[in-house]
């Protein structure tokens, strides 16, 4: 353990490191010193330490692992805010504050409810209000209508849908014994994804229908049903592509983005020339120009990452990616009760979907699907939502210590 | 539905999810070695351009070694014959990327980009380095021969079909690449534009070519059909412009007198697919991806009925040509049916030292090598003893086609003059494509043009 410890010090040393000489550099970028980005990476850095530091004594049995690797990405997405809208780097800083808030709340929540089951049908109408509601009174940004304005306020309600998608999901497949009962849930699924395909989400459209078709597999284990599950939405797929014209766009622009540089294809191509540009080691922070892509500080972080840090960086986003969802599914499998499996893995395949999804438009190996970077992108909701899928992992996580420390102790056994 | 053992299928999952993104950080790696540097190097990437140090560019010459642009200090200089320097301004380009030539196609060669990936900005940054010198294939001379005797806008366009060279290619109007207004603000003529590569015109009747390659391929060779100078398909009227007709044609006939009630009708027999067939094999409907230059699409629909098909048959309705492709399809049935890849750059220069190999290439076989030694025979006896004998001169044997493609501006119908054609002396490899605008009957104004441009470039060796 000493030495497990002692690594975890290291690794949060050197992710202080980077980020201090990070914003020393940004300080430096107009000539002179500039001591309020100085000021703003002291501050983010100070709350990294104290973050982890608390988390980690409040709530022993957290995974550190998947932290800290929240703690990176989220460290990498301030940097590249500060150098590209000094601005949304300010506000992200805050969002991540109000999002650690979000995480401790749910994860104590998680760590200490059965699986809401009377809360179900609550969250069933909210999800399916939430969705209904944007596709009505949304305004039109980018192609979708997935932004719902409350006063001064703009928030994204599928990212909200997809907590409660998660947890309907985890209740249904883990307490009903006979495939005929799960007909409310199906019907639920098939509404969620139809409502974000008329509000043309198409991204969160593939994440729910996704994470459905992946946890319906794992709850069940029925192969047959999934696999017609998965032809229903292929089949579903093929028809939006000749019922909707923008699908159509997307896969031609998918196929050929030159053929259309000055239309639709113009950000896969400034995105594909900033990863270029960048080449293995990047230009350097500061030296790239990753405004020249549209919404950089958003859907595209990962190609203005990949600029100015190096596609040796963006290997190792995906890498961290990964390995987040390797501790994932192994708190999946930890877990003593199918709910909280079920639940952890959802949110697991949840994370694991969306930054496959828009790292693998970005980097044009599937068609590009609006949809944001998990714990990168800017944006409220994106990291507020993120932070509690992190929190429902890190509850269950910390739920299956406790039951283990219960156990050893039971045995007569001590915790270290 | 208790059978079932969640974690193991989690595991499952997981090896599902380890595979997805190992493939992701593959194809991540695999595009960017494959493809960054024809990426980065993309004239479409603002990183070249903001980095840009005009002194330290290398020089743009043409196949003889004139200077058709060079740094004198900060400064961007081009060729010092003010006639010579616009004609060949859209091939050269200018500093600013009002224009798509060498100096944004070639500028990792001219600013020295075309290393790894690795150093590259690394040295960019350091600011030491000095561009290479690009060598066009072009000849600046036959440039400013052909803008002088341009008396219309449109394209010029000439190539060594055998290799794939350009020789000339000629955009009218020009510019002045060193006088380009400073400023934002948008300038309203098309003198940037570059009419060989970026106009997309209807292309009347040298479309013929394509829908007499159909015929020929698909056996369809003894039609005859009566031209009484009109025809109704489909309810749409085709036109023959000389009055009372043609009378009794047959498919020779018919291409030498570029009958156009003959090939509606012929068009027809053969039916849309295999129009779009041939049509396609010409590479009609395909997004280029040329090494040197950048092309816009040529299209071509068959449409919806007859009168469309007709129509499309003599290169009206939907079908649109660049200058360019309509080169290469003439260039084909010079080289027995496979088309070049046509090419500018034809050397790259470091201290004198040569750092690129030219290489012809070819971008398939639209027709077999019998189909195009019967279309080569129709276009000769078209220049021979058809609507295209102003282009037979004394220096080689020319095979042409005309067209007068229609089009309506504001309101009022016109014509653009078109001539393809090859010389078909092995000595002489040359093709040709010529449109002047709105200049009315191709046999006229574009024909006698290519001839003497013909002439010009076997007088000066090509």
């Amino acid at each position: 353990m000493i030495i497990r410890r002692y690594g975890v010090a290291i690794l949060l040393s050197f992710m202080i490191l980077f980020l201090l000489s990070a914003f020393l550099l940004l300080s430096f970028r107009e000539g002179a010193f500039d001591a309020h980005i100085m000021l703003a990476g002291g501050i983010f850095a100070a709350f990294v330490l104290v973050q982890y530091n608390v988390l980690a004594a409040v709530f022993r049995r957290i995974d550190r692992y998947v932290l800290l690797i929240t703690d990176f990405l989220q460290i990498i997405s301030v940097i590249m805010l500060y150098r590209m809208k000094p601005e949304t780097g300010e506000r992200q800083i805050i969002w991540i504050l109000i999002g650690t808030v979000l995480m401790v709340i749910a994860l104590t929540v998680v760590r200490r409810a059965g699986n809401f089951g009377r809360w179900n049908l609550l969250f069933m109408i909210l999800a399916v209000g939430l969705l209904g509601v944007t596709l009505v009174l949304a305004q039109r940004t980018g192609g979708a209508l997935n932004w719902l304005q409350i006063g001064p306020f703009s928030f994204q309600p599928s990212e909200f849908a997809k907590i409660l998608f998660l947890i309907v999901t985890a209740y249904y497949l883990s307490t009903r014994q006979h495939r005929r009962d799960l007909w409310p849930y199906f019907l639920f699924t098939i509404l969620c994804v139809l409502l974000l395909v008329a509000a043309r989400d198409l991204g969160a459209a593939l994440l729910f229908a996704g994470t459905f078709l992946i946890v319906f597999y794992v709850g069940t284990g029925s192969l047959w049903i999934t696999l017609g599950a998965i032809g229903a939405f292929a089949g579903g797929a093929v028809a939006s592509y000749y019922i909707f014209g923008h699908v159509r766009t997307r896969v031609q622009v998918w196929r050929d983005p030159w053929a259309t540089y000055n239309e639709n294809g113009y950000q896969i191509v400034q995105g594909l020339l900033a990863i270029a540009s960048g080449g293995l080691l990047g230009s350097g922070l500061g030296n790239g120009m990753p405004q020249s892509i549209p919404v950089a500080e958003s859907d595209y972080m990962f190609a203005a990452i990949c600029e100015e840090f190096g596609i040796i960086v963006g290997v190792a986003l995906i890498g961290f990616y990964l390995l987040f969802i390797v501790r994932g599914v192994l708190i999946a499998m930890d877990a003593r009760t199918k709910f909280a499996k079920l639940l952890v893995f959802g949110a697991t395949c949840l994370l694991a979907l969306q930054s496959f999804i828009i790292i693998g438009g970005v980097i044009k190996m599937i068609p590009l699907t609006g949809i944001t970077m998990p714990f990168v992108s800017y944006g409220g909701s994106s990291m507020l939502s993120s932070m509690m899928v992190l929190g429902i992992i890190e509850g269950i996580a910390v739920q299956n210590g406790e039951y283990e420390e219960a156990e050893i102790a039971e045995m007569g056994g001590q915790m270290e | 539905m208790s059978r079932s053992n969640p974690n193991r299928s989690m595991k499952g999952m997981l090896v599902v999810f380890s595979v997805l993104f190992v493939m992701l950080a593959s194809y991540l790696f695999y595009s960017t070695v494959t493809y960054g540097e024809q990426w980065f190097s993309s004239p479409y990437n603002p990183r070249i351009s903001a980095s840009r140090k005009v002194a330290d560019a290398g020089s743009i010459y043409d196949r003889n070694g004139m200077p058709l642009a060079w740094s004198e200090g900060s400064v961007r200089r081009y060729a010092e014959d003010p006639e010579i320097r616009r004609a060949v301004c859209h091939v050269v380009g200018d500093v600013y990327g009002k224009s798509m030539g060498a100096e944004a196609f070639y500028a990792r060669y001219l600013y020295g980009y075309d290393q790894g990936l690795i150093d590259r900005f690394v040295t960019a940054f350091e600011g030491d380095r000095k561009g290479g010198d690009v060598y066009l294939t072009i000849d600046a001379r036959l440039c400013g021969y052909i803008l002088e005797h341009m008396d219309f806008q449109g394209a010029v366009v000439l190539m060594n079909y055998e290799t794939g060279e350009i020789l000339a290619s000629v955009s009218n109007p020009t510019f002045d690449p060193e006088a380009i207004p400073d400023g934002e603000e948008e300038e309203t003529g098309s003198q940037y534009l570059n009419r060989v590569t970026q106009g997309r015109y209807p292309p009347g009747s040298t479309m013929k070519i394509v829908t007499a390659a159909c015929a020929i391929e698909n056996g369809v060779t003894d039609a005859v059909y009566d031209c009484p100078g009109e025809i109704v398909i489909a309810g749409q009227r085709i036109t023959c412009p000389r009055d009372g007709g043609h009378g009794e044609e047959d498919l020779a006939g018919a291409f030498e007198d570029s009958c156009n009630v003959y090939f509606a009708q012929l068009a027809v027999t053969l039916g849309a697919d295999r129009m779009t067939q041939t049509a396609d094999r010409f590479l009609f409907n395909h997004a280029w991806h040329l090494a040197d230059f950048a092309m816009l699409e040529s299209s071509y629909s068959a449409g919806s009925n007859n009168g469309d098909l007709a129509w499309s048959g003599v290169g009206q309705y939907r079908d649109l040509i660049t200058p360019m492709h309509n080169l290469l399809i003439s260039g084909a049935v010079a080289r027995q049916g496979s088309m070049i890849e046509p090419q500018t750059l034809l050397d790259v220069r470091y201290g004198g030292r040569s750092g690129y190999t030219y290489t012809p290439h070819t971008l398939g076989d639209p027709v077999s090598s019998s189909v195009a030694g019967t279309l080569g025979a129709l276009m000769r006896a078209t220049v021979l003893e058809g609507t295209a004998t102003s282009a037979d001169i004394e220096e080689a044997a020319v095979s042409g086609k005309t067209g007068t493609a229609e089009y309506t501006d504001n309101g009022e119908t016109r014509n653009h003059s078109w001539f393809v054609g090859f010389s078909q002396d092995p000595a002489h490899p040359l093709a040709i494509a010529v449109i002047l605008e709105g200049a009315g009957y191709g046999s006229r104004y574009a024909t006698p043009l290519a001839g003497r441009v013909l002439s010009r470039a076997i007088e000066l060796g090509y």
